[in-house]
């Protein structure tokens, strides 16, 4: 559409609510804490400059390296092992067995109740003594594994973990939805040729959907592995002894100490971590000249969606 | 693809595979649903029958009483409120802003037009938890702590990149033709956005709206941060206090957790096919 003179005002009286808000919440947000993680400031008193100090407490806490050490771990597993597991179910749904539909909608079902009623939820099932895993085991004959999941040093961090990576349906969603868009004629070629089911989803599906949907499923189940919150705060708070803390945990507690220098310091390290696992990830998948071919990929998928 | 095979008996390999399909077919269905019962029983239970019996034994007579208490006990009335007036107005404004905001970058061309929707998108991949201090400074700042003004405010924002970018895949698939046909017409830039492209984009803004609708609906984060007086406590704030509220009386506790989730289970159920739109489109383009 041509832009007409008188039009300009009108425009920009639409284009203002929205760039404001991103201004203040998100271009502002960014380079506040970048400017605070070199301060010394609890939010009354004034600032005084620290330049790199708050980072070099971050280094020396031990409390700090086991948060990022948690949130990489949560990342890979998240990565490559929630997201392998999602697109098993994304090829063997989208094969639409006997009621695929009722299946896709209940392992979507973690995806819509909030993360923070789900972590109440697992808190009950990893109860010490009224928890139903612990249940399940004593009828099972298993009591002596029984245990306090959550406040035993050894188990409370696997335990943490573990629940979330049996959420597939988000991810599964997603490659489902590349899925479909693949031509029809590769697979009817492939079964002329004699191919079973596990050959086409070997050599035809995964090919197809690595550099698509595959990639932004391990990108954003990395990404999520490193923004983790709700779960810990609501389940152990990071206890015991620190074990299942996470870098957002860690800057939640410092902020609730005033230290607003330090927590914006980790914040400042979480989003950087975030970065390297993004340009980590596309390198590792990214062959050279190949991405002419993901941008049309891509491109194919986006008009599926529609 | 499979529809076309003929179904012959399986026999060896594709029989192992047949089978094990639906061992984790199967699997993934009990893993998110059996804990789901388990809660909806135990929260039928008297709390005698939840922590004496088996996790399995059914309860003898459904304890609706508890239902009744967790209401009352952790004012559960109030918080489902709240959280419809936040969630209902932060939709409201935000979807408006979004589209209009869409309109102009979907439909004209103007110097900075790539800038802005690259801050748009790049505002989709940041992490939002990272900007925990700066939003309690603004909120603080803007004199909103403590107000339903602060969270509708702090929603709206933080939903802007993911609901432009939603309404204006569908603002882009309306013919420009149309909107030309309008121009010649005398039809100006208010009437083609109210009475042409609003209309004709309508699935898109349903998809944005549920999905913010979503978003705020299941939000803890920024609702714990800004937010301290027990009368603004959204829902998803008041689970976080159920373990204090009920103390050993964990089935009515249960009773709250299976009301806070029922929400979100039905608006999913009714709205299946907005919340998958959205929350997979953004992700492809991730």
């Amino acid at each position: 559409m041509k832009l007409e003179r008188s039009d300009r005002g009108p425009l920009l009286a639409f284009l203002l609510p929205a760039i404001i808000m991103m201004v203040v919440f998100f271009v502002i947000p960014v380079i506040y804490v970048v400017a605070v993680s070199f301060l010394k400031w609890n939010g009354i008193s004034a600032p005084i400059v620290r330049g790199f100090r708050n980072y070099l407490l971050l280094y020396k806490d031990k409390a700090f390296a086991r948060s990022i050490l948690n949130n990489v771990i949560w990342a890979l597993v998240a990565g490559f092992i929630q997201v392998p597991l999602a697109m098993v179910m994304a090829i063997i749904l989208s094969r639409k067995p006997k009621g695929w539909k009722f299946f896709r909608t209940v392992y979507f079902f973690p995806q819509v109740i909030s993360g923070i009623a789900l972590a109440t939820l697992w808190r009950a099932i990893y109860s010490a003594d009224t928890g139903l895993l612990n249940g399940l085991l004593r009828a099972i004959g298993l009591g002596d594994a029984a245990r306090d999941w959550l406040g035993t040093i050894e188990t409370a961090f696997p335990a943490v973990l573990i629940y979330w990576v049996f959420y597939i349906g988000y991810y599964m969603v997603i490659m489902m939805a590349d899925i479909t868009t693949i031509d029809t004629s590769y697979y009817e070629a492939a079964v002329i040729d004699g191919a079973s089911d596990f050959q086409q989803a070997i050599y035809i599906t995964i090919p197809l959907i690595k550099r698509t949907s595959l990639l932004t499923c391990i990108t954003l189940a990395s990404v999520m592995g490193l923004r983790q919150f709700e779960q810990v705060y609501m389940l152990t708070n990071g206890g015991p002894a620190n074990t299942t803390s996470t870098i957002v945990l860690y800057m939640y507690k410092k902020m609730q100490d005033s230290n607003y220098g330090l927590a914006s310091a980790s914040a400042v390290i979480l989003i950087i971590v975030g970065v390297i696992f993004i340009v980590t990830i596309r390198k590792l998948f990214e062959g050279r000249g190949d991405k002419a071919a993901q941008r049309k990929a891509i491109k194919k998928a986006r008009r599926a969606l529609k | 693809m499979s529809e076309n095979k003929i179904h012959a008996p399986l026999h060896g390999k594709e029989l192992i595979l047949a089978i094990l399909r639906w061992i984790l077919i199967i699997f993934f269905a009990v893993y998110t649903l059996f804990p789901l019962i388990w809660l909806i029983l135990s929260s039928l239970k008297t709390n005698f029958e939840f922590q004496a019996m088996s996790p399995f034994a059914l309860p003898k007579v459904p304890q609706w009483q508890n239902y009744v208490n967790a209401l009352k006990v952790a004012g559960l009335g109030r918080m489902l409120l709240n959280s419809v007036i936040v969630g209902l107005a932060a939709t409201a404004v935000n979807v408006i802003i979004a589209s209009m905001g869409a309109y102009c970058i979907s439909r004209f061309r103007f110097k900075g037009r790539e800038r802005i929707f690259t801050l748009f998108t790049a505002g989709i991949l940041v992490p939002l938890n990272a900007l925990m201090v700066p939003y309690f400074v603004i909120i603080n700042k803007l004199g909103l702590y403590n107000t339903y003004g602060g969270m509708i405010l702090l929603y709206c924002a933080i939903g802007i990149p993911m609901s432009t970018f939603l309404i204006r895949g569908l603002m882009d698939s309306v013919p420009m033709e149309l909107e030309e046909a309008a121009y010649i017409d005398g039809c100006g830039f208010f009437g083609r956005f109210f009475y042409l492209i609003l209309p004709l984009s309508r699935t898109g803004i349903v998809t944005a709206a549920t999905f913010e609708f979503l978003t705020c609906w299941n939000e803890f984060v920024f609702a714990n941060l800004i937010v301290s007086s027990e009368k603004l406590r959204t829902v998803q704030v008041g689970i976080r206090y159920f373990t204090n509220q009920f103390s050993t009386d964990y089935v009515s506790m249960y009773a709250a957790i299976v009301i806070s989730i029922i929400p979100s289970i039905l608006g999913y159920i009714l709205f299946q096919e907005q919340i998958i739109a959205g929350m997979t489109s953004g992700a492809v383009k991730g």
